[in-house]
C-alpha cells in the first residue's frame, strides 16, 4: 500500500497550453522531508510548484499530499483549499500592507492549530527582518523582500511548503546562516518542503533528496551525494559541471586505461565487460599532484578559489583536465609549467557512460 | 473556464453596456430615407470638411497646450510652476459650451470688452476693432482650451516618471536641451500624448454644445439633424460610425508607426529622480507667463465673464432654483458613480480571476460607449426600449415599461453608465495593471477566498484608482449636456441643462448663473482631489 506523504505520478507539468516537463514521478515519504528540484534557468521548475501549489493545472497523471488527490485530469483543489504555502521568487508581498502586516496576514490561516505554529518574533529572529518590519514592501530591498515572502509562507503552518529560488536574492555573506536557520527550523516543525533552486549547494545542503530537471524531463531524483558523485546521465555531468568525460577501456574488474593517463583503478559502480570503450567522468578531486611523479601535463590555466586552486591541464592528446590542490600548497605552478599527476591513479567511485 | 459569481456579473455587465453600442452598430445595415440622398447632393462635403479642420485644429493645438504646459511644470522650476502643477486642471471644470458663451459674451458688439474699452476710453465705435471668435474658430478655441487638460494629465504623468538617467544620456551625448526634448522626451511619451489627444479627438467629434452654440455645421450636426429632423436613426448611426473609423484609423497609423519601439522601462531598478531645472531670469519669467496665459484663458477667463454677468444682472440669480439644481446634479452623480464603479470593479476582477476570452472581447467592446456621441446613444436607447417594449413586452402581455426608462432617472442613470463605462472601466484597469497577479495568487495560497482576495486586498489597494475614477465621472456628469437634455425627466433640471436652454434662447446673461455654479462646484472637486488626479510623488 502506497503511504507516501506527497506523490507525483507521471504528471505532464504545462504553462500557457505548453509542456514545460514530463512525465514526471517522485514522492516524499515521510512528513518533514526537504527536497530540493535543481535545474537551468526557465526549464519549468517554478511550473512544477505552481502546478503543486494549485495555479496551473494538469490534463494528466496525478498528484497526491497527505493521500488525498489534490491534482488530476479530473479532480482539482483550488489552491486556497491546498494548505500548500508557495513563497515567490520574485517579490509578491502585497505592495500595500507593510511588512508586519504581510506576515500576519499569513498567520490568520490555520489559527487554530499550534501543532506547527511559530510565533511573529520566532520568524523575525529567525529571518533576521526586525528592522524592516515597519516597511513597506518598495521600501526595501529584494533580499529583504525575499525574507519576508519566506517569513508569510512560514507563519501559514502549511501542509507542503514551496520555497521557489528561496535565497536567490539574499547577500552571499548572509545565505549561508539563512541556509543553516532555515534547515533547522523547518526540520524541528517538521514542515514538509519542496525547494527549487539553481544553486546545486543550496540543493545539496538543505534537500534529502534532490532531482535534476533537465531537456523537459526529471534526469535524477536520489540522495544528493549520489547525485553528486554517481550521476547518472551526460547531461546531468554536464549540468553540475563536476568535471569532464575522457575516453578509456575497461581493462580488468577494477582497472581501465586512458591513452594520456595510463592505468586508472577503482571501483565501478555499474559493471562494464573487459575490453569496452567507455567514457570515463573524470572529476577535478579524482587527481592528485605530486611534483615527484613522472606523468607530467603541461599547466594552460590556474584559477584561484580561496580554499583551492582549480588548474587546468592539457594532455598530449589535448583534452584538457581540472585538477583541485590545496591553496596551502607550497609550490604553486605557473602557465605553460609541468604539472605532477601522483601515479597510481586511484578513483573511489568509478562512473562511465 | 469555470461558471461561477465572478464570471456571470462580469458577462451580464458587458452585456449590458454593449446593448445600445450594438444598437447603433445595427442600424448600419438599415435602411435610410431621403436625407441621405439630399445630404449627399448639399452639405455632406461640406460636413466632413469642417469636421476634419475642427478635430485637426483642436487635436494641434491641445498638443501645443498641453504638452509645453506639462514639459514646464515637470521639468522646470519657476515661481508659481508648483500652483500650476495643479492649476492648469482646472480647465476640466469648464465644458466647451460655457467657454463658447464667454467668448460671445466678451467678444459680441457691446459686449464685456465693448464695456471694458468704453470705461476706460470712453463712448466710441469699438465694435468694428473688437475682433469676434465666433464660427469655426470659436469652436475650435472652446473645445482646444476646455480638454487640453486630457493631454497635459497624460503627458505630465510620463514626464514625471520619466528617469533621470534618460535626461542624463542625452546630456552625455552632447545634446542641446531642445534635442533632448524632440529626440528623448518627447518620444518617450509619446504614448501617453497619444492617449491623450484620442480622449480628445473622440470628445471633439462628440462635442454637441459649444458646435450647436456657433451653429457650425459638422458631422455631429448632421447626425443631429438626420435624427431631429428627418427621423433617420439609421443614416444618423452611419455618419458617427464613419466618424469612429476615422479616429480608428487615425490611431491604428500612429500605433503602426511606433513598429517595435517600447516606451516603458522596468520600474524596479534603474528609475533615478528627476532634478528640476531652477529657470532664472527672462526664461523663467517666459515659463510663467505661458502657464500664466493658458491659465488665464482656459479658466480665469470664463470664470470671470459668468462671475461679471451674475453680478451685473443679480435677479437671475434669484430667478433660479439654486438649490434644486444642486440636489438634482449631484443625485445624478452619486447614483452613476456608485453604479460606474460597482459594475466596473465586478467587470474587472470577473476578467481578471476568470482569464475568459469571451469576456475580454466583451470588455473591450463595451468600452467603446466613450466614443460614441452622447445624442447617438441616447437616440439608440430610446430606439431598443421602444422596439423591446413594442416586440417583446406587450407581446408577453405586460405593462409597457417606457415610462420606467424613458424620460426617467433610471434611463438617463443607465445612458451615463453606457457613455461613461470606458472611463471606470479603463480607470479600475490602470489600477489593477499595478497589482501583480503574483499578489492574488499569494493571497490565495494564503487561504484567502476569490471573495476575501478582493475585498481584503484588492479594494484597499485600488482605494486611489476608485477615487480618481470618481471625481473623472463625477466632472463628466456635471458638463454633460445632449444625453441629459433628450432623456431627463420632465422639468428635472440640471445646471448644464439650465444653461443650455438659457443660451439656446438667447439669453446669455441668464445662463450665466448655472454656468458659473457648474464652473464652481467642477473646480471644487477638481482642487479637493487634484493629488489623486495628478497622482504624483514629486515634490
Amino acid at each position: 500500500m502506497n503511504k507516501n506523504f506527497f506523490e507525483i505520478k507521471n504528471v505532464d507539468f504545462n504553462v500557457g497550453g505548453k509542456t514545460k516537463v514530463k512525465n514526471v514521478s517522485f514522492s516524499i515519504e515521510k512528513e518533514g522531508d526537504i527536497i530540493c528540484l535543481l535545474g537551468p534557468s526557465g526549464i519549468g521548475k517554478t511550473t512544477i510548484l505552481r502546478t503543486i501549489a494549485g495555479l496551473e493545472k494538469i490534463e494528466k497523471g496525478s498528484i497526491k499530499l497527505n493521500g488525498k488527490t489534490i491534482s488530476s485530469e479530473k479532480i482539482y483543489i483550488e489552491p486556497e483549499y491546498r494548505n500548500i504555502s508557495l513563497a515567490f521568487q520574485d517579490n509578491s508581498l502585497f505592495p500595500h500592507y507593510t511588512v508586519e502586516k504581510n506576515i500576519l496576514l499569513g498567520s490568520e490561516r490555520n489559527k487554530e492549530n499550534n501543532e506547527k505554529k511559530l510565533s511573529l518574533k520566532e520568524i523575525v529572529d529567525l529571518l533576521d527582518i526586525f528592522h524592516i518590519l515597519n516597511k513597506f514592501p518598495h521600501e526595501i530591498s529584494a533580499g529583504e523582500a525575499q525574507r519576508a515572502s519566506l517569513a508569510r509562507s512560514l507563519i501559514t503552518q502549511p501542509d507542503l511548503l514551496l520555497l521557489d529560488e528561496p535565497l536567490s536574492n539574499v547577500d552571499q555573506s548572509f545565505k549561508e546562516e539563512i541556509q543553516v536557520r532555515l534547515k533547522k527550523i523547518l526540520n524541528k516543525l517538521k514542515i514538509t518542503t519542496i525547494i527549487v533552486t539553481h544553486d546545486s549547494y543550496e540543493a545539496f545542503y538543505l534537500g534529502s533528496k534532490c532531482g535534476i530537471i533537465l531537456n523537459q524531463e526529471l534526469k535524477q531524483f536520489d540522495d544528493p551525494y549520489k547525485v553528486y558523485h554517481f550521476p547518472n546521465s551526460v547531461e546531468v555531468v554536464n549540468f553540475l559541471n563536476r568535471g569532464i568525460l575522457i575516453p578509456a577501456k575497461v581493462t580488468g574488474k577494477n582497472t581501465l586505461e586512458n591513452w594520456d593517463l595510463g592505468i586508472i583503478e577503482g571501483n565501478f559502480i555499474k559493471e562494464y565487460p573487459k575490453g569496452s570503450n567507455v567514457q570515463l567522468l573524470l572529476q577535478p578531486e579524482d587527481l592528485e599532484h605530486d611534483d615527484k611523479s613522472n606523468l607530467k601535463l603541461e599547466v594552460v590555466d590556474r584559477k584561484f578559489r580561496g580554499t583551492n586552486f582549480i588548474y587546468t591541464l592539457k594532455t598530449p592528446s589535448n583534452t584538457f583536465i581540472p585538477v583541485f590542490v590545496h591553496s596551502h600548497h607550497i609550490h604553486q605552478h605557473e602557465v605553460d609549467e609541468k604539472f605532477g599527476i601522483k601515479r597510481p591513479i586511484h578513483i573511489d567511485h568509478i562512473v562511465c557512460f | 473556464m469555470r461558471i461561477n459569481f465572478w464570471y456571470i456579473s462580469s458577462l451580464l455587465i458587458s452585456l449590458f453596456v454593449i446593448i445600445p453600442i450594438m444598437t447603433v452598430f445595427s442600424s448600419f445595415f438599415e435602411n435610410t430615407s431621403n436625407y441621405y440622398q439630399i445630404l449627399k447632393d448639399t452639405f455632406l462635403l461640406e460636413y466632413i470638411f469642417n469636421s476634419i479642420i475642427l478635430l485637426f485644429s483642436v487635436l494641434i493645438l491641445t498638443f501645443l497646450i498641453g504638452t509645453v504646459s506639462a514639459y514646464l511644470v515637470s521639468f522646470y522650476k519657476f515661481p508659481f510652476s508648483n500652483f500650476f502643477k495643479w492649476a492648469l486642471i482646472l480647465s476640466f471644470a469648464v465644458p466647451p459650451y460655457i467657454y463658447a458663451y464667454s467668448l460671445t459674451a466678451f467678444f459680441e458688439n457691446y459686449g464685456t470688452a465693448y464695456s471694458i474699452l468704453k470705461n476706460l476710453f470712453g463712448e466710441a465705435n469699438y465694435n468694428r476693432s473688437i475682433p469676434k471668435f465666433d464660427g469655426m474658430f470659436g469652436v475650435i478655441l472652446s473645445i482646444s482650451f476646455s480638454l487640453y487638460a486630457y493631454v497635459y494629465i497624460l503627458a505630465r504623468a510620463s514626464f514625471l516618471y520619466q528617469s533621470q538617467n534618460l535626461i542624463d544620456l542625452g546630456k552625455n551625448l552632447g545634446f542641446t536641451k531642445f534635442k533632448t526634448l524632440y529626440s528623448i522626451i518627447l518620444p518617450a511619451a509619446r504614448p501617453a500624448i497619444v492617449a491623450g489627444l484620442s480622449l480628445v479627438a473622440m470628445e471633439t467629434l462628440a462635442e454637441f454644445g459649444a458646435v450647436d452654440f456657433f451653429s457650425i455645421n459638422t458631422l455631429t450636426t448632421g447626425i443631429y439633424n438626420s435624427w431631429i429632423t428627418f427621423d433617420d436613426l439609421a443614416f444618423a448611426n452611419q455618419l458617427s460610425f464613419f466618424l469612429l473609423l476615422f479616429i480608428f484609423a487615425l490611431f491604428v497609423l500612429e500605433n503602426l508607426s511606433r513598429k517595435r519601439a517600447k516606451y516603458h522601462m522596468n520600474s524596479r531598478g534603474g528609475f533615478k529622480q528627476k532634478q528640476k531645472i531652477k529657470l532664472s531670469g527672462f526664461k523663467s519669467f517666459m515659463a510663467f507667463m505661458f502657464c500664466f496665459i493658458v491659465l488665464f484663458l482656459s479658466f480665469l477667463f470664463p470664470l470671470s465673464q459668468m462671475l461679471y454677468w451674475t453680478l451685473k444682472f443679480p435677479e437671475n440669480l434669484f430667478d433660479l432654483e439654486i438649490i434644486k439644481l444642486l440636489i438634482n446634479t449631484l443625485y445624478l452623480v452619486v447614483l452613476s458613480s456608485l453604479a460606474l464603479i460597482i459594475f466596473a470593479l465586478l467587470s474587472n476582477y470577473g476578467n481578471r480571476v476568470t482569464r475568459d476570452k469571451t469576456l475580454k472581447i466583451l470588455s473591450i467592446l463595451s468600452i467603446s460607449g466613450y466614443a460614441i456621441p452622447g445624442v447617438i446613444l441616447a437616440v439608440a436607447f430610446i430606439t431598443f426600449i421602444a422596439w423591446f417594449d413594442e416586440s417583446v413586452i406587450k407581446n408577453l402581455g405586460f405593462f409597457s415599461i417606457k415610462n420606467i426608462f424613458i424620460g426617467s432617472i433610471l434611463g438617463l442613470v443607465l445612458v451615463y453608465i453606457v457613455r461613461f463605462y470606458s472611463l471606470a472601466f479603463n480607470g479600475i484597469k490602470s489600477g489593477y495593471e499595478k497589482i501583480n497577479i503574483s499578489v492574488d495568487e499569494s493571497s490565495y495560497l494564503l487561504g484567502y477566498s476569490k471573495s476575501k482576495t478582493f475585498l481584503n486586498i484588492h479594494i484597499p489597494f485600488l482605494r486611489n484608482s476608485l477615487l480618481f475614477v470618481c471625481i473623472l465621472i463625477s466632472l463628466e456628469i456635471i458638463r454633460e449636456l445632449p444625453i441629459t437634455l433628450i432623456l431627463r425627466p420632465f422639468n428635472f433640471e440640471t445646471f448644464a441643462t439650465t444653461a443650455y436652454i438659457s443660451a439656446s434662447e438667447d439669453l446669455l446673461e441668464a445662463a450665466a448663473v448655472p454656468s458659473l455654479f457648474l464652473i464652481l462646484i467642477a473646480t471644487s472637486f477638481i482642487i479637493v482631489t487634484s493629488k489623486y488626479i495628478l497622482r504624483d510623488k514629486d515634490e
